[in-house]
């Protein structure tokens, strides 16, 4: 199962082995070296040049560069949203260099620039006219409405004056031309103002000019573009008459004010006509000028589109080597970098290849040298998995990283995670809902792999692998507990019970007796539906919960002495790991021991009774509570132990790493210096000898009794912790059992096809919404609970940091 | 008797898939032991499991007791 790179593979039980090297490039094929490096991914570049700021850098410009460059490939793609145009995942084969990209990038910017530019003026104008079109027809129509009121009373009044005396028409022509010289010119002011000013701007102007103005306002149909905002509005279109040059500048300001845009009117019908075919034949032209601009736009965007993958892919990988190069360092003759940085030790063949390869590619007449360094850093956690046991990994891993390698307690979690699960979810028609549900996700990996799935179809996903074992177990338990949707069947043979009679009078008062073999595969189906089904299950879930904890707390246990083995720590195999086995079992594993004779002699004692009392009064006498013989006596002797184990893991162990310390530090002083120097390296702080940090002895001592508390409260409670496995088992059952009594079957019992159909509807939503879903949710959680605390704490330090090769295919899409 | 003879069934079925899976996926020594790993992990689970609630019910302390209308 382990993939390709890792051969020769370790098992996943240990973290690949890990060595510090240091790899120093001639300049010409640093680029390309570190590229295919990037390709390989398999080396952590270690940061050469830490203290300096991100502006003293060698390559701070390049970076600068690319990010120019990839702001103006999010122009692009803002561009491309806004058209519609989508971009195509297709990889074109033309390679072009970084300088050539640039220049082509620039230039693109430009000209869309230029024409986004050019169309928002063409619209600007474009709306403008299409309101001074508005103005033309509406005060047309009111200046030829007003023209024929006029000529109608001036004929009137015509037709009265011609009625009158001789000698009148001399004084009235007189009175006419007086009138017309003392006439002061009247003015006007047209355009267009917002709807929803138009109340305040009427008022405005009326307290303004001291009501000489004469406002007159026609609303306009239809929502309007309004040139300098560019959203539709509704407007009016009004004309103010004013008289005066005060007055008129007055209407102007207010005009403005308002954002009324103002239009010249003529009060020439001739004119106006003229005006209108003038502007109707500018509109035409404007807007095929604005559609061919907008077609040209979409035709510069597809072209783009075709690579626009391709060319944000190499900015994003340019922009990374040269951060990358960023933490190189100059050796002595500046004509090499030097790049120290973490590798698996399987790898070294390969990257050496790498290094040979880049520098033929570059035809540089120096290779790059790559050399293995000792140091005391702890170095990098690596674990080689694939598809499958990635996703246990990093289970594992949320809780924390595994320290350089020690034991992975991810290679057991493949298999007992999936099975407390499933002793909490048993029931095996909802583990074949469950099954084939995530086998849809498997067999179309390829597609979703591909696609951007929302968060949690990502979270469900990711997690296919550790779900579809969840469902195979869940089948497997729910076989065990014989439920299928909380209904057992007669799959193994009869039922080992019967009636006492053949009239079963009893059966519903003192009950059945067994009158086969045990039952021989899983729970008997009688249970189902007694009155005393659930103490019976209640104790066998409970008892069988205690056991699977002993059961696992133990492999913990015999991790950390494979751990020590590893790691040579003698001390911890004699004054950690025997104590805490032997208080471990001598009280749980004893308890454990109690439930199987029990069980095996059908006794009655009262397993509660005498582990109290195995504590509280020893030394007296068992009676019926006595399962074998000798079991005071074992009691005695286990209590004892126990008693011993505690002072066994507290006090040895400080005075022991005290002794230690001092011997390995006596022989020190007379160790010249020089051979200390281990690390080597430009960046090397001076570190203490030996690289120990100093040793206190109280702190030690204290750190070793919150241990030893810790495991021997833990102990109790840990094991009481893995009652959940029964609590959230009762809770599933219950909850099923509920469900399919309480819906299908009453909705069976009313004989009724419409009210059968709506139950059926019900039962299903809530058993995938609550049983599948909520139950499923409940005990994950649970089950990784009982992993992370109660198993990891045994052995796990966790301490670890992850291994992060530099590697474009980890670079994830860090723009959305 | 019983509880004999289905134990060492499922030791059958554990030596069988150990064997599939050795003969499936031959990836090398450390692969193949951490294979057999959980084959002998997945196996002892299920058996335990088994077991215990075959032992609970060898000699049962509580009878079914029927509700009425059964």
């Amino acid at each position: 199962m382990a993939d390709g790179e890792c051969l020769p593979a370790m098992d996943l039980m240990r973290s690949e082995p890990m060595q510090l090297a240091r790899v120093i490039i001639p300049m010409e094929s640093a680029h390309r070296a570190i590229s295919y490096l990037g390709e390989l991914g398999l080396f952590q570049f270690k940061d050469l040049n830490k203290d300096k700021s991100p502006f003293q850098r060698t390559y701070a410009t390049q970076i600068k560069r690319c990010g120019e460059m990839a702001r103006k490939i999010r122009f692009f793609r803002d561009q491309m949203n806004k058209a519609g145009v989508t971009s195509t995942k297709l990889t074109y084969g033309s390679v072009m260099t970084l300088d050539d990209l640039e220049a082509k990038l620039g230039e693109l910017e430009a000209e869309l620039l230029e024409m986004n530019a050019n169309s928002e003026k063409l619209q600007h104008a474009y709306n403008e006219l299409v309101e001074y079109r508005l103005v033309l027809k509406k005060m047309g129509e009111v200046f030829n409405s007003a023209q024929k009121k006029a000529t109608i009373q001036h004929r009137e009044q015509e037709h009265r004056r011609v009625e009158g005396s001789i000698d009148s028409p001399l004084l009235l022509e007189q009175e006419m031309t007086t009138d017309s010289s003392k006439q002061v010119k009247l003015g006007y002011v047209s355009g267009l103002v917002p709807r929803d000013k138009s109340i305040a701007f009427e008022r405005i102007l009326f307290r303004a000019t001291r009501g000489n103005v004469f406002l007159k306002q026609d609303p306009v149909g239809e929502p309007v573009v309004d040139p300098v905002s560019g959203q539709k509005v509704e407007k009016n279109v009004f004309i103010v008459f004013h008289s005066g040059e005060r007055a008129k500048s007055k209407v102007l300001k207010i005009c403005d004010a308002f954002g009324a845009n103002r239009y010249p009117f003529t009060d020439d019908a001739g004119k106006q006509h003229q005006m209108i075919t003038e502007v109707n034949g500018k509109l035409a032209e404007l807007k095929t000028t604005i559609d061919v601009g907008q077609h040209h736009l979409v035709s510069v965007l597809q072209s783009i589109s075709l690579q626009f993958e391709q060319w944000k892919t190499m900015v994003k990988k340019e922009k990374s080597i040269y951060h990358t190069l960023n933490m190189l360092s100059f050796d002595v003759t500046k004509k090499c970098l030097v790049a120290e940085g973490w590798c698996p030790v399987f790898a070294t063949n390969q990257i050496q290849k790498t290094l040979m390869q880049a520098s033929t590619d570059s035809n540089s007449q120096i290779g790059a040298i790559f050399e293995i360094l000792h140091t005391k850093e702890a170095p990098p956690t690596y674990f080689c998995t694939n598809k499958f046991t990635a996703s246990f990994q990093e289970i594992v891993n949320a809780y924390g990283v595994a320290k350089y390698q020690e034991a992975n307690p991810g290679v057991y979690t493949i298999v007992t995670f999936p099975f407390l699960f499933a002793v909490m979810f048993g029931d095996w028609g909802h583990g074949i809902c469950l099954f084939l549900a995530t086998l849809i996700l498997i067999l179309r990996e390829k597609t979703y792999s591909s696609q951007k799935l929302g968060d949690i179809m990502e979270m469900a996903f990711g997690g296919r692998y550790v779900i579809i074992m969840m469902s195979i177990f869940s089948i497997y338990t729910g076989v065990i507990y014989n439920e299928c949707f909380s209904v057992p069947f007669e799959i193994f043979g009869p039922s080992a019970y019967a009636c006492r009679d053949p009239s079963c009078r009893d059966a519903t008062t003192i009950g059945l007796i067994k009158v086969r073999e045990t039952y021989p595969f899983g729970v008997d189906p009688i249970w189902h539906g007694t009155r005393s089904e659930l103490p019976f299950l209640n104790s066998l879930k409970m008892k069988m919960s205690i056991l699977l904890g002993v059961a696992q707390m133990n492999l913990g246990i015999i991790l950390s002495y494979f751990n020590a083995t590893f790691f040579r720590n003698e001390i911890d195999i004699w004054y950690q790991f025997v104590p805490q086995m032997i208080f471990l079992n001598s009280l749980f594993g004893y308890l454990s021991l109690l439930i199987i004779v029990k069980w095996c002699t059908g006794s009655k004692a009262d397993l509660y009774h005498v582990m109290i009392y195995m504590f509280l009064s020893p030394m007296d006498d068992l009676d019926d509570n006595q399962l074998f013989l000798g079991q005071k006596y074992l009691q005695l002797l286990l209590l004892f132990l126990a008693l011993i184990a505690v002072p066994w893991m507290l006090i040895p162990k400080p005075f022991l790493l005290k002794k230690q310390h001092e011997e390995r530090h006596r022989g020190e002083a007379y160790v010249p210096l020089g051979a200390l120097d281990d690390n080597l390296g430009p960046d090397s702080t001076p570190r203490s000898h030996g690289g120990h940090e100093e040793f206190e002895f109280s702190e030690v001592l204290v750190h070793q009794l919150i241990h030893t508390i810790e495991f021997v409260l833990g102990s109790v409670s840990n094991t009481a912790s893995y009652l959940r496995l029964w609590a959230l088992s009762l809770a599933h059952s219950e909850l099923s059992k509920v469900f399919y009594e309480k819906v299908l079957i009453l909705a069976w019992g009313y004989n009724s096809v419409v009210i059968l159909i709506i139950g059926i509807i019900v039962f299903i939503f809530a058993t995938v919404g609550v049983l599948l879903v909520m139950e499923s949710l409940s005990a994950f959680l649970h089950a990784l609970r009982l992993h992370w605390v109660e198993f990891q704490n045994k052995f796990y330090q966790g301490d670890g940091y992850r291994f992060y090769p530099f590697s474009f295919a980890l670079m994830g899409d860090d723009e959305e | 008797m019983g509880f004999l003879y289905t134990t060492l069934m499922f030791a059958a079925i554990g030596i069988i898939a150990s064997l599939c899976a050795r003969i499936c996926c031959n990836k090398g020594p450390s692969a193949n032991l951490f294979h057999l790993t959980l084959v002998i992990t997945a196996t002892v689970c299920c058996w335990l499991m088994w077991a215990i609630v075959y032992l609970a019910q060898m000699n049962p302390l509580i009878v079914p007791i029927l509700s009425e209308g059964e």
